[in-house]
């Protein structure tokens, strides 16, 4: 369904994203994690053809959606493929949503917009959707502003414009992070369950390596604008063999049975300004050696994972 | 261990004034907590956003004044002190903030605001003062020779780091900590929650430490106090035992296990949580629980402890 | 300590405000201007109240570079003691009207309440009389002259210092670092002259910048009128209106001095734009 090859990002001469590749298909779930500066956000952005609005052009790789090369598609024709057949889920709901609109016409006019549905038909449409994302009372809801609703319906009302042109692409950048936890809960049942049952390619961007082992099948690990390691979720976690992603999975605090002690990655997250020349993890490596430091790493790929670090295949022979 | 901080009854009630257009509202941001804190234990308080916890701390810091109950530090009935002597008994009650990003004056180089708790407090520190920031950095984890730089130029760990050197210094006893993480990158919560190990063991220190995230709470604490809507609704006496209030056991079930392997269908609770204007009398969880009955929409439960271990539930699990 | 960290970001920023091109060139104006009035008596080419009758209304030339006046007198040098003048009952003024606003819209600020309503009506009654109006008042009472141009200048800016002020401690006081400071056991006046104070003023020194323009014109408008300097102190205003009498038969009395005045508000201007935008502060003059 979505095909990113070697992907690469400039704004004027800062490069924050280089050599990501991965691809999603459909009734599949794809995470890319990573922390904040890893440029997880501005590969969705690529993928939407949003990097023109700020500043952004795409320099190298490509990017093909549904079998047609969209990299370099015109503003126009992606206006046209943007909240149709890719739908955009947000972090913040209120960024979506017009606070001055009712939530009726705000999902009728995506409808309208991409399928050239009449105003009844449209609403007939908003109202089904609405339903099938368990919002009670969706016809009571339409008549509602965004301000009358809590968080959580919020966040259902804009996944219900991104699915409202029928989408066969999800892009959910961070859809729980602004939510609490039984919330966070039900919106990623919710994503999931449309997963499965519309057959929809989704690519779930966040910062949560236990969000991550819930719901994806694939996963992409970023750090400083590239990708370090990515396969199969139950093969990341099983065996990470990036010390980035290692050092990840260390982070995430556990119950007292595992014992194991949080120490965190010494050191702190680079900004795209500062960018480490080499691996861009070597400064907070305790595996780094001399050639971290001046090589980029390729992927060495073991199996359906791929891993780019000069020393993947020596922590893979150690039990991480 | 003696107990370094008692609560009782502790509640803050707010009220919005009404107009000619509005109606006068009022809330209870904290609804009768109590609970005691042993000297060296540290304490969990988990809940949803609005459940109260960042109101129950400040109130317990007395940065908020209480409507009702009282605290009791070390001995000392915090209520009952003058403005003056709360002034001097904060060196030994200390916090950490949740945004590090304002949490040092910008104007302040990071050497002038971990010194500033000795300047605000009239203390002479017996070594020389540099001597003294640079020892309260090093025991934080940051490099001495960051002293002179100025809080824009650091990131957000580390300005958290400087937060607890600021909060160290005056070598409190309590340590009430507000989701000292929540802003920060997974593998800088990771460096900090180490850090405050670290410095609980070494100092012998006691945390209040609040959080929305009841795995971190679980890694972290000794005894995890739940809140919802202003109100404990189950203190589990360690971080292995079962949830008996129904909401507790939402919020575990909630909580996604990072392994791959061991998903799960998560069954999410319906709703959220409701406005806490004007709530309706008993159990403010009812709407929401699946085991409620016509008792729990007309009396509220009281915490009870029979075991040890306290639920405010009417049928608890 | 605290005065010298703000210095410390003053000059940086001060710099900044300097590194654009109309900053240097309006700044440099300013920078001239004042060591114009603080050394005027010794580059005025002529004694600026020496009355020489034969040579009254002479045309620009040589040796009155800017022609003379009816009583004969130098215009040049007239324009330059002029600036001493206006510069210094405007500067008066204001720093008199920021001291005061500043203390008024920090208590109000940070103690709230009854207190801050109090003080807030009165300085908002202050501002809705006319500044002509207030001038007047103070005409009437302590006479016209120098005095009365500088408290009415004052009085004509404190609503504006005030609220200022009053709006950054209201915005500050919401910080965390003021909590944790509080929460450190610091005292009301730790927290206000080390922390409120120190962050909130930088806005409140660009306004006054600004307001020395706009106070040199009020000072010219009252010269005009006969309210603010008396002969044969110098000043802008008061040679304009001198000037009215002979507008035709000698121009150059009036256009020099009413030059003076705009180019002078017009670089305050321009260079307090820049300090603006070096200080990165529109947002927080947006408020109030």
């Amino acid at each position: 369904m979505l095909n990113v090859r070697d992907l690469g990002v400039a704004f004027g001469v800062v490069q924050p994203l280089s050599g990501v590749s991965f691809s999603v298909s459909q009734g599949e779930t794809l995470g890319i994690v990573g922390e904040s500066g890893s440029g997880k956000s501005l590969t969705a952005m690529s993928v939407m053809g949003l990097l023109p609005l700020i500043g952004g052009r795409i320099t190298d790789g490509s990017i093909e959606f549904d079998g047609a090369d969209i990299t370099a598609l015109p503003e126009r024709a992606y206006r046209k493929l943007r909240g149709g057949k890719i739908g955009l889920i947000t972090q913040n709901p209120m960024t979506s949503l017009d606070p001055l609109k009712k939530i009726g016409p705000q999902v009728d006019d995506v409808a309208k917009l991409h399928l050239g549905l009449s105003n009844a038909d449209a609403r007939a449409r908003t109202i089904d959707i609405l339903g099938t994302l368990r919002i009670p009372e969706p016809a009571l809801i339409c008549d509602r502003y965004p301000h009358q609703m809590s968080g959580g319906m919020k966040q259902r009302i804009v996944i219900a414009m991104a699915l409202a042109a029928d989408p066969d692409l999800l892009i959910a950048d961070e859809p729980t992070t602004a939510l609490d936890v039984t919330v966070q809960a039900q919106i990623i049942r919710l994503l999931d369950d449309l997963v499965k049952e519309r057959n929809l390619a989704l690519v779930l961007i966040t910062h949560d390596m236990s969000v991550v082992a819930q719901t994806c099948d694939k996963i992409v690990v970023m750090y400083a604008g590239r990708a370090v390691e990515q396969g199969p979720v139950e093969e990341i976690f099983d065996r990470p063999r990036h010390p980035y992603t290692q050092a990840l999975i260390a982070c995430i605090p556990r119950g007292l049975d595992d014992a194991t002690r949080l120490t965190g990655i010494a050191g702190t997250v680079p900004t795209v300004l500062n960018y480490p020349k080499g691996c861009p993890f070597h400064p907070r490596c305790p595996k780094a050696e001399a050639i971290c430091a001046t090589d980029a790493p390729d992927f060495s790929v073991v199996g359906e994972s791929a891993a780019a670090c000069h020393f993947a295949e020596v922590a893979h022979a150690e039990p991480a | 261990m003696p107990n370094l901080l008692e609560v009782r009854d502790l509640s803050k009630r707010f009220t919005s004034a009404g107009g000619p257009f509005r109606k006068a509202r009022s809330m209870h941001a904290v609804n009768g907590v109590s609970f005691d804190l042993a000297s060296g234990r540290v304490i969990g308080v988990v809940g949803e956003s609005g459940c109260g916890k960042s109101t129950l701390a400040r109130l317990i810091l007395r940065l908020i004044e209480p409507s009702g109950g009282r605290v009791n530090f070390d001995g000392d009935d915090l209520l009952a002190k003058t403005s003056a002597e709360m002034r001097k008994l904060r060196a030994r009650m200390q916090m950490v903030f949740q945004d590090p990003y304002s949490a040092i004056d910008p104007r302040y180089t990071l050497s002038r605001a971990v010194a500033e708790p000795f300047e605000v407090q009239g203390v002479k520190p017996a070594r020389p003062m540099a001597d003294e920031v640079a020892e309260l950095l090093e025991m934080v984890g940051l490099n001495p020779g960051l002293s002179t730089s100025y809080p824009h130029q650091i990131s957000g760990g580390q300005k958290q780091r400087v937060g607890i050197a600021r909060a160290l210094a005056l070598r409190p006893s309590l340590l009430v900590l507000d989701e000292p993480t929540a802003s920060l990158d997974v593998s800088v919560q990771a460096q900090i929650i180490g850090l405050l190990e670290d410095l609980r063991a070494d100092l012998g220190l006691t945390y209040l430490f609040i959080s929305h995230d009841l795995s971190l709470v679980k890694y972290f604490c000794d005894e995890i106090l739940v809140m919802y809507l202003g109100r404990v609704v189950e203190a589990l006496p360690d971080t292995k035992a079962p949830a008996r209030h129904p909401y507790t056991k939402t919020l575990m079930e909630s909580t996604f296990e990072p392994d791959p392997k061991k998903r799960r269908l998560i069954a999410p609770l319906e709703g959220e949580v409701p406005s806490p204007f004007d709530l309706p009398p008993g159990c403010a969880f009812a709407d929401r629980c699946p085991q409620a009955s016509a008792l729990c929409r007309t009396e509220t439960p009281e915490l009870s402890s029979k075991t040890g271990h306290a639920v405010a539930c009417h049928h608890p699990l | 300590m605290a005065i010298r960290s703000l210095d410390a970001f003053a000059r940086m920023s001060i710099g900044r405000a300097f590194a654009s091109g109309v900053g240097l060139v309006a700044g440099g104006f300013l920078i001239l201007l004042v060591l114009v009035a603080i050394f005027a008596p010794w580059i005025a080419p002529f004694d600026y109240a020496a009355q020489n009758l034969m040579n009254a209304n002479a045309a620009p030339g040589w040796p009155h570079l800017l022609g003379t006046d009816e009583f004969g007198r130098d215009v040049l040098s007239r324009v330059i003691h002029g600036a001493r003048t206006s510069l210094s009952v405007s500067a008066t003024a204001i720093a008199i009207s920021m001291t005061a606003g500043m203390t008024l819209g920090a208590a109000a600020g940070y103690f709230g309440g009854f207190f801050e309503r109090a003080v807030m009506t009165v300085v908002d009654l202050t501002w809705s009389f006319p500044d002509i109006l207030i001038a007047l008042i103070f005409v009437a009472i302590i006479g016209p002259g120098l005095t009365s141009t500088t408290f009415a200048i004052a009085i004509a800016y404190l609503a504006q210092f005030t609220r200022l002020t009053r709006a950054q401690i209201v915005r500050l006081k919401r910080e965390t670092f003021i909590e944790a400071t509080i929460n450190l056991g610091a005292k009301p006046s730790h927290i206000l002259l080390r922390h409120l104070m120190p962050n909130a003023i930088a806005p409140v020194i660009v306004v006054g910048m600004l307001a020395i323009g706009d106070g040199i014109v009020l000072e010219a408008t009252l010269g005009f009128f006969g309210l603010g300097a008396q002969p044969p102190t110098p000043s802008w205003g008061a040679m304009m209106s001198s000037g009215t009498a002979q507008l035709f038969l000698s121009p150059w009395v009036i256009i020099f001095p009413g030059v003076a005045v705009a180019i002078t508000v017009i670089a305050v201007n321009l260079f307090g734009d820049e300090l603006i935008r070096a200080l990165d502060i529109r947002d927080r003059l947006r408020g109030a």
